[in-house]
């Protein structure tokens, strides 16, 4: 069953298309890379997809359900981490949890759980401006996490991470197999290693949409992706 | 989606705002400082010349309501900009209007807050207090004003949220949407304290932040997206 269908799907802003008439499917449980130059407009896709902006044309649809913004029940289903990692400074990693787990109605021994998901238990009543970059990105993926999604949109989960970050951030990615997880990512290697199938976004269309396992390692699929965007 | 869960999801962003905004004290202390500024300013100015106390004071209560206010709604749409905090309220599974509602919960609260404060320092530097058994309305005066206030701020306050000149676009763009409220706050302190006719001012109040209101919830979700 298809989890995510995209119909058409463009984004203007003013004149200018951010993303051009964007059409796949994505099977219920796959973790799908997008890849691409900064500019090729998957933040932009992301951000649609996570109901944050609306299509300038196209449908978005979720288990077959058109996506609108007023669909306040499929975005019980989003589990959503961008580049901002939208945690309020003046409350604790722990109060910012307590927070999003009462907005969106769940226990708040959920907090603690997750707490110790992203190992930051320790660091629950610190503010997360006393954070590292690692430290927020994995709260924030806490607060995603908070109502169990089974759709999880990630942009560029491991930039600014790192070795060790990426390493504890990409143990945590390897336990949601059962989800299904859209993520922009530039790292050929992480993105190799975490997703079934890899998009290749370049001017707002899809230069290239493969399984990854058509690639036989990490190179080869950077190789590939190199030709297709046209650089050396 | 209940009621409930929509009305929860409100109080819950009002609770927070006004949590951050006491931890923070950004717009708390420079709204009480100016407060008492303008009416100490007014008492050294004003005070010795002037007969009419009380339209000093009820001046200085409704400078410092613009003041508050303007500053407030500011705060309110930078608070929400910073590391995408908005985006975290939007994922939220209920109508986005709760956000603006629960926004326009806290700034009317902290607005009103300040005015008490500015009441406060009436009293004492310039030696006026409103008699008591207008208190109560007055104290309901302050509410509907900064509730008009607060309905057009708050859409305002996030509209303008990316700008590069929000500080010179926000207020340009809010007095003059306000007018009516300042208008109808002023002359209904007048009528209360002096005495005058209270019904077409009320009517007026009321009418203004219900259509304010009604704009807001109709227009916020638009706002927000891009």
């Amino acid at each position: 069953m298809n989890a995510i269908a995209l119909d058409g799907v463009t984004k203007r802003f003013g004149r200018f298309p951010a993303v051009e008439d964007l059409s796949f499917e994505l099977e219920s449980g796959t973790c799908l890379g997008l890849f691409g130059p900064n500019g090729a407009g998957k933040t932009t896709l992301l951000r649609m997809l996570a109901t944050l902006s609306v299509p300038s044309e196209g449908r978005i649809y979720v288990d077959g359900t058109e996506l609108t913004p007023d669909r306040t029940d499929v975005r019980r289903r989003l589990g959503v981490v961008l580049h901002d990692t939208m945690l309020y400074d003046e409350l604790t990693a722990r109060e910012n949890l307590q927070l999003h787990a009462r907005l969106h109605g769940v226990d708040a021994d959920r907090c603690e759980e997750l707490l110790s998901l992203v190992d930051l238990s320790s660091h629950a009543s610190s503010r997360p401006d006393a954070f590292s970059h690692g430290m927020r990105k994995r709260l924030s993926l806490a607060r995603a996490l908070l109502h169990d999604p089974d759709i999880l949109v990630l942009d560029e989960p491991y930039s600014g991470l790192d070795r060790r970050s990426k390493a504890d951030l990409q143990a945590l990615l390897d336990g949601f197999e059962d989800r299904t997880v859209v993520a922009s990512t530039h790292d050929f290697g992480e993105g190799f290693a975490q997703c079934d199938r890899a998009i290749v976004l370049d001017a707002g269309e899809v230069a290239l949409d493969a399984p990854i396992a058509a690639f036989e390692d990490a190179d080869a699929f950077e190789r590939r992706y190199r030709e297709v965007i046209g650089v050396a | 989606m209940s009621a409930g869960t929509y009305l929860r999801v409100a109080g819950e962003i009002a609770r927070k705002d006004l949590v951050l905004e006491l931890r923070s004290k950004r717009v708390l202390s420079t709204a009480v400082v100016f407060a008492l500024l303008v009416v100490v300013t007014f008492a050294f100015s004003f005070a010795k010349s002037f007969t009419d106390l009380a339209a000093v004071g009820h001046g200085a209560l409704w400078i410092s309501f613009v003041f508050a206010g303007t500053l407030s709604v500011t705060q309110s749409g930078e608070l929400e900009s910073r590391d995408g905090a908005v985006d975290g309220l939007m994922l939220v599974p209920v109508d986005r209007s709760a956000i603006y509602v629960g926004k326009v919960a806290s700034n009317t609260t902290f607005v009103t807050g300040v005015e008490l404060l500015t009441l406060a320092f009436v009293s004492v530097f310039l030696g006026y207090a409103p008699p008591l058994a207008v208190l109560p309305t007055l104290v309901g005066v302050v509410v509907l004003a900064s509730l008009g206030f607060s309905a057009v701020g708050v859409v305002l306050s996030m509209l303008t949220a990316k700008s590069q000149v929000r500080e010179l676009l926000l207020p340009a763009l809010l007095i003059p949407l306000t007018v009516p409220v300042l208008l109808a706050g002023v002359e209904l302190t007048r009528a209360l304290t002096g005495g005058g006719v209270l019904d077409q001012w009320l009517r007026l109040l009321v009418a203004y932040d219900g259509i304010l209101l009604l704009a807001g919830l109709m227009t916020f979700e638009y706002v927000l997206e891009e």
